[in-house]
């Protein structure tokens, strides 16, 4: 009895282990995806408003959920007090932190952070290129990982059975 | 507000402006030009400054601004952001928190048609202190009533006399009230965001619980625009210009508004001579004309006449 049940946890525990790989590639997904949302929303802001960037992230923070709604008024917050810090390093560090709870890359956090470092464009045009092409190289690893997020989605939650399976025969 | 040119630096230069910031009562501008020394006016008298920011008269102490630091001051001025300040770097100036005016020269990129797009390679900036003075009209403040009302007036002045200065105060003191006439509502086109010091569409300097500021429009646009939409008892301009402004205010004071304005002048034959306008014309738009000038150093009201 104690043996069936020992091989039901194992088989569950890797199994699970499957899923959960299969969950977080999902979840870096839709946290891709709501990155590149709100870059869009911040380009439109620019567009249309011609509002300055602290400016921008404060109207585009009320349409916004956890961790985001937050971290976007406390950069307005913080330009707005003034204390020297370049509006690059108020971003990263703010935003940067907000980052940490979604399960994403250090590549894509780089591919989100990289417009903020490049500001000081007296052309609009050229503002909205820069943010718009931290929202291309975010397009581009989603659409990568869509393609192959069925295949490998299946085969970890597989191989998670499989593996679960052969420690059970191992051990028994 | 009292160090709040230390906000126009970014965080590694506000050392080095500390201690011009704590006169910054006294300061009237500061001189950024790249690879030369930095030039402060301050209490009538140009200084430059060491490399710990102390000031001094010698120009082999003198500190030397780098080009980076002023696209770093620029930057930061327009919060990261140059873009949402196109139209200000257009008109070659822009004005900050304070209500201090941010000047910019450097390399002029233009339009197909000859028109400024905006400026690269920005290698100059004058910072130009904003001084509100409460109480800068209490003098002429009488002179403006007569038989219960206010009276429209022409306020006449060289550069650098305070016309403006006066034109705030005179609209703060009308706007909240005052011991000769009730509060009014108060209209000012700020085309140049002088008056008002406005930043962000709020004005910076105290202009009345009465007034409302439209900042950044051409006058005589905006004087039109003021009488549709907010019905101001007194319209007030700084630094009347063309013909067509002069229109717009005649239309202004024929919708019953009193009408404030300043202009470039030594004095009312001068202002005439340079418009081509007859006295007459003039009187028909304005009860009071005040004549700013400077002596023994000292910028007073020189003349204060009513219509001839």
């Amino acid at each position: 009895m104690v043996r069936i049940l020992g091989g039901c946890m194992i088989f569950a525990g890797c199994l699970g282990l499957g899923l959960w790989y299969r969950s977080q590639m999902t979840g870096r997904i839709r946290a891709l995806l709501g990155l590149e949302h709100i870059l869009e929303l911040l380009a439109s802001e620019v567009r249309y408003g011609r509002a300055a960037l602290p400016e921008c992230f404060s109207h585009i923070a009320r349409g916004l959920q956890a961790p985001f709604g937050e971290a976007f008024l406390e950069i307005g917050r913080r330009m707005e007090e003034n204390t020297g810090l370049t509006f690059g390093e108020v971003f990263r560090e703010v935003v940067g932190e907000a980052l940490g709870s979604l399960p994403l890359r250090e590549t894509d956090r780089e591919d989100f952070l990289r417009f903020a470092l490049q500001t000081g464009y007296a052309d609009a045009q050229m503002q909205l290129r820069a943010i718009e092409q931290s929202a291309e190289l975010l397009k581009g690893t989603r659409e990568r990982l869509e393609r192959e997020s069925a295949e490998k989605g299946r085969m970890a939650v597989g191989l998670g059975a499989m593996g679960g399976l052969f420690l059970i025969l191992l051990l028994v | 507000m009292e160090n709040s040119i230390l906000h126009l630096f970014p965080a590694r230069y506000r050392a080095f402006w500390q201690r011009t910031a704590g006169e910054q009562k006294t300061l009237q501008e500061i001189r950024l030009r790249a690879g030369r020394p930095v030039i402060l006016h301050s209490g009538g008298r140009e200084h430059f400054l060491t490399a710990q920011g102390e000031p001094t008269g010698s120009l082999s102490q003198a500190y030397c601004a780098a080009e980076r630091e002023l696209e770093e001051i620029l930057e930061h001025i327009c919060h990261y952001s140059p873009y949402a300040f196109e139209e200000e770097l257009r008109r070659g100036f822009v004005t900050v928190a304070g209500g201090h005016r941010v000047g910019v020269a450097g390399q002029a990129v233009l339009e197909p048609d000859g028109r400024i797009r905006t400026f690269k390679n920005i290698s100059y900036l004058n910072v130009r202190v904003s001084h509100e003075v409460k109480g800068a009209a209490d003098g002429v403040l009488p002179d403006m009533y007569g038989g219960g009302s206010l009276k429209s007036a022409l306020i006449i002045s060289p550069p650098g006399c305070g016309k403006t200065t006066l034109l705030r105060d005179l609209v703060r003191q009308i706007s909240d009230g005052n011991v000769y006439g009730p509060g009014m509502t108060v209209g000012v086109v700020d085309e140049r965001s002088e008056l008002a010091g406005s930043f962000l569409g709020k004005a910076q300097n105290d202009m009345g619980i009465r007034t409302d500021v439209l900042d950044g429009c051409p006058k005589e646009l905006g004087m039109l625009l003021l009488l549709r939409s907010m019905s101001p008892q007194v319209i007030a301009i700084d630094e009347l210009g063309g013909d067509g402004e002069l229109a717009a205010l005649r239309q202004a004071a024929v919708c019953g508004c009193k009408v404030l304005a300043t202009v470039h002048g030594e004095d009312r034959q001068d202002v005439e001579y340079r418009f081509g306008m007859a006295a007459d014309l003039w009187e028909r738009l304005f009860d009071r004309f005040l004549v700013l000038g400077r002596e023994r150093g000292r910028y007073v009201v020189r003349q204060v006449r009513g219509k001839e």
